[in-house]
């Protein structure tokens, strides 16, 4: 039986035992700066705010779950989470819905690269004014006595009278999710668009000649295909609702009354107006944690992955 | 591994090498190539930065303005003062957040570490505002029995006045011709009265020259909530009863800017109003079609038999964390010259030197100052000096804005905030 010598693999760079490996150095210290990054962005930052959610605001003194108590006992902050629902539930489904309609149009009846591309910087557009801009935008067409809405309504015959669009609560809501609408469709639209342009040619082209009608095509196979970015899209959106302040805070600034305090709105004068910056600190880390539960739901319910 | 051998003998030279560095003396003495200066970005410190370049060519030191809109400055202020940053080594403050900078001790003192003294020409209610504590009126109980000290000086002698349409009709002495002229001029897209009634911070600045000449306020000298009483209620039912019946749509949703369109394409008819609205807008010939057809007075009379204008002044304080705080006076000091204040008045900003504001050729420029001269004289009230005003416009603002929308009565608003503005008193310390 000849003597085999089976080829051994190169012996790892190892210094000793216990040690990295000199691949193994160089990729850590490639992960320190990113690492670094996170720490400082979201860790730390972090750890601040349930430090600060634990101290008195005055003097920093420990005071345990004082701050919880007191910011989950008070009946605004509760004011305010039932008008950040009627927000998310007027602005997630229609900017979904439209921003969908708009992808599947477009992709279906314009095949011109040039025209597509024209849709495209137009749906930028909104995505790059400022929040605050739009805000006073939306302001002056919702104005009334002068307001473009009211005029065009008028014009038209829709209504008779000028609707107080901004000071009555039934209408207030809807005026300010329609800024919401305006900005952040097109961000839907863009996302889905690019969603439609990755579904395999091949599968619609089988369908196609199956006899398969354009709703079954979409309902069975492009929308099969989009369902992970339909998911990302709602849960940015819903991240964004959470956020949401700048143009509530210049077309309303939560009024009537409390009709449009959101719940950034309300985080901003506890801690800005009220300085009771321990429970401000303490509803952060709480909006945080719910936020984080519910994207773990989303993530285990439905899948992101395709299968 | 050589390299990181190195390392510890390179922090420690970096250190060495920092602890080199010459100290910043005790109040800043050395002369610094540039003050930085936080400033709200609006008309308030348009003149603020013409004047800014000629401090540099005096004495060579840059003047860098950092400009924030309102709101944000606020945050920017408390975030840097919490953090005992140096960023700034001036910051520009409305009024009412003297209270809480002043018992936060963010500020230094002007008078004790600078040396600055009152001067005859400058009303002293301009200078009580930058004082804390506050030499009279309530005194919160944390500043009781503390030394008075200046801790910020007006460069904007802001004061809340009213304005009415000249050509249409005669000066209101009381609040009862307001409202009898507002109902008299009311008419097809023109509106007797404009309510600035947007929640919190607007429709109480709206709301509380109203208050005060009926009589009503919102604390009394004790820090007992008075917001409640029958004065106050008065006040109230006025408000968002009476004026708002002859007022414009929408008045819930009304803020300075909206009022100052409606009166700026004549329709509206008389108002309260802030000097930087006439001068950026009523007077301004580019946007407004009523130039010389509105007169600006102090505020009407209520049944208390005073009218009551509100200051809003906005001061420049040096805050404690700056390393540059002579320089930071020296600056104060200049800017507040009478020659600096002629060419500040030249580039739009509002003075409180009374020869200034009582001079004729100046008048004819700015037909305000006179009412303004006069709205000083007759001491008007500021916020009051508590380090939870905030909290307390805020509440208070809400919930007139809700009896304003017609979604609470005058008499629960009212109770409400009551209620709300009490506990958060009592869980303040007061």
């Amino acid at each position: 039986m000849p003597n085999v010598t089976q080829a051994r693999p190169a012996p790892l760079n190892r210094a000793g035992a216990g040690r990295f490996t000199r691949q193994e150095r160089l990729a850590y210290t490639m992960l320190v700066p990113i690492l670094g990054s996170i720490f400082l962005i979201v860790t730390y930052p972090f750890v601040l705010a349930v430090i600060q959610s634990l101290q008195a605001t005055n003097g920093g003194a420990f005071v345990g779950l004082q701050n919880y108590v007191t910011g989950l006992e008070n009946p605004l902050l509760y004011e305010a989470l039932g008008a950040t629902g009627v927000y998310a539930a007027l602005v997630l489904p229609t900017e979904i819905l439209l921003g969908l309609g708009l992808a599947l149009a477009v992709h279906r009846t314009i095949k011109s690269t040039a025209l597509r591309a024209l849709f495209f910087g137009m749906a930028i557009v909104p995505l790059v004014i400022p929040p605050i801009a739009v805000g006073v935008i939306a302001r002056l067409m919702y104005a009334p006595s002068y307001g473009a809405i009211n005029h065009i309504l008028m014009l038209t015959g829709i209504t008779h009278d000028e609707i107080n669009w901004l000071g009555q609560p039934i209408t207030a809501m809807p005026a300010v999710a329609s800024v919401d609408v305006w900005q952040w469709t097109p961000f839907v639209y863009l996302v889905l668009f690019s969603g439609f342009l990755t579904v395999p040619r091949d599968e619609i082209e089988a369908a196609q000649v199956d006899g398969a009608s354009g709703w079954s095509q979409f309902w069975r196979i492009e929308l099969y295909y989009l369902r992970p970015l339909l998911i990302l899209v709602a849960f940015f959106r819903l991240a964004d609702v959470l956020r949401v302040f700048d143009h509530v805070f210049i077309l309303t600034g939560g009024g009537p009354g409390n009709t449009t305090q959101l719940l950034s709105l309300y985080l901003y004068r506890v801690e800005f107006k009220f300085s009771d910056y321990g429970q401000a600190a303490a509803l952060a880390v709480v909006v945080l944690i719910a936020i984080s539960v519910v994207y773990s739901l989303v993530t285990r319910v439905l899948p992101l992955e395709r299968r | 591994m050589r390299r990181i051998r190195w390392a510890p003998a390179l922090v420690i030279a970096t250190l060495l090498i920092g602890a080199c560095q010459p100290a910043a003396t005790p109040g800043g003495a050395q002369k610094p190539a540039k003050l930085t200066i936080a400033a709200v970005q609006g008309n308030e410190d348009a003149a603020l930065k013409a004047v800014a370049p000629l401090y540099e060519q005096k004495t060579g030191i840059k003047i860098e303005i950092v400009e924030f809109p309102y709101d944000q400055l606020y945050e920017k202020l408390v975030t840097t003062f919490k953090a005992n940053s140096a960023t700034y080594d001036l910051v520009m403050m409305d009024d009412p957040w003297m209270p809480k900078f002043g018992t936060d001790e963010s500020l230094q003192p002007l008078d004790s570490s600078y040396g600055f003294k009152r001067d005859s020409d400058i009303p002293d209610v301009v200078y009580d505002v930058g004082t804390w504590p506050p030499p009279r009126g309530a005194v919160p109980p944390a500043a009781k029995g503390k030394a008075a000290h200046l801790i910020g000086i007006t460069i904007v002698g802001n004061v809340e006045m009213f304005m009415y349409r000249s050509d249409k009709g005669a000066a209101p002495k009381t609040w009862d011709e307001v409202k009898a002229n507002a109902d008299k001029n009311k008419a097809a897209n023109f509106y007797g009265y404009l309510v600035r009634g947007k929640a919190t911070n607007p429709v109480v600045a709206d709301f509380l020259p109203i208050l005060w000449s009926f009589g009503g306020d919102v604390f009394d000298q004790n820090w007992n909530v008075t917001i409640d009483n029958a004065a106050s209620l008065k006040a109230v039912k006025f408000l968002v009863q009476d004026l708002k019946a002859a007022a414009q749509p929408g008045p819930e949703s009304t803020d300075a800017a909206d009022r100052d369109r409606l009166m700026a394409i004549g329709q509206g008819y008389q108002s309260t109003v802030w000097p930087g609205e006439i001068t950026s807008v009523i007077q301004n010939s580019s946007v407004s079609q009523v130039v010389g057809k509105v007169a600006y007075i102090p505020m009407p009379a209520g049944p208390s038999g005073k009218g009551v204008g509100m200051m809003g002044n906005w001061l420049l304080g040096v805050p404690k964390a700056s390393p540059n705080g002579q320089a930071a006076a020296d600056f104060i000091t200049w800017l507040t010259s009478t020659d600096t204040q002629k060419t500040y008045v030249d580039n739009g900003g509002i003075p409180a030197r009374k020869s200034l504001l009582n001079d004729a050729a100046l008048n004819t420029k700015n037909p305000y100052f006179s009412a303004l001269a006069k709205s000083l004289d007759a001491v008007p009230n500021w916020r009051p000096r508590t380090d939870q005003w905030n909290a307390v416009e805020t509440i208070l603002g809400t919930n007139l804005n809700a009896a304003l929308a017609g979604t609470a009565t005058p008499e629960a608003a009212v109770q409400k905030a009551a209620d709300a503005i009490r506990t958060l008193m009592k869980g303040a310390g007061y």
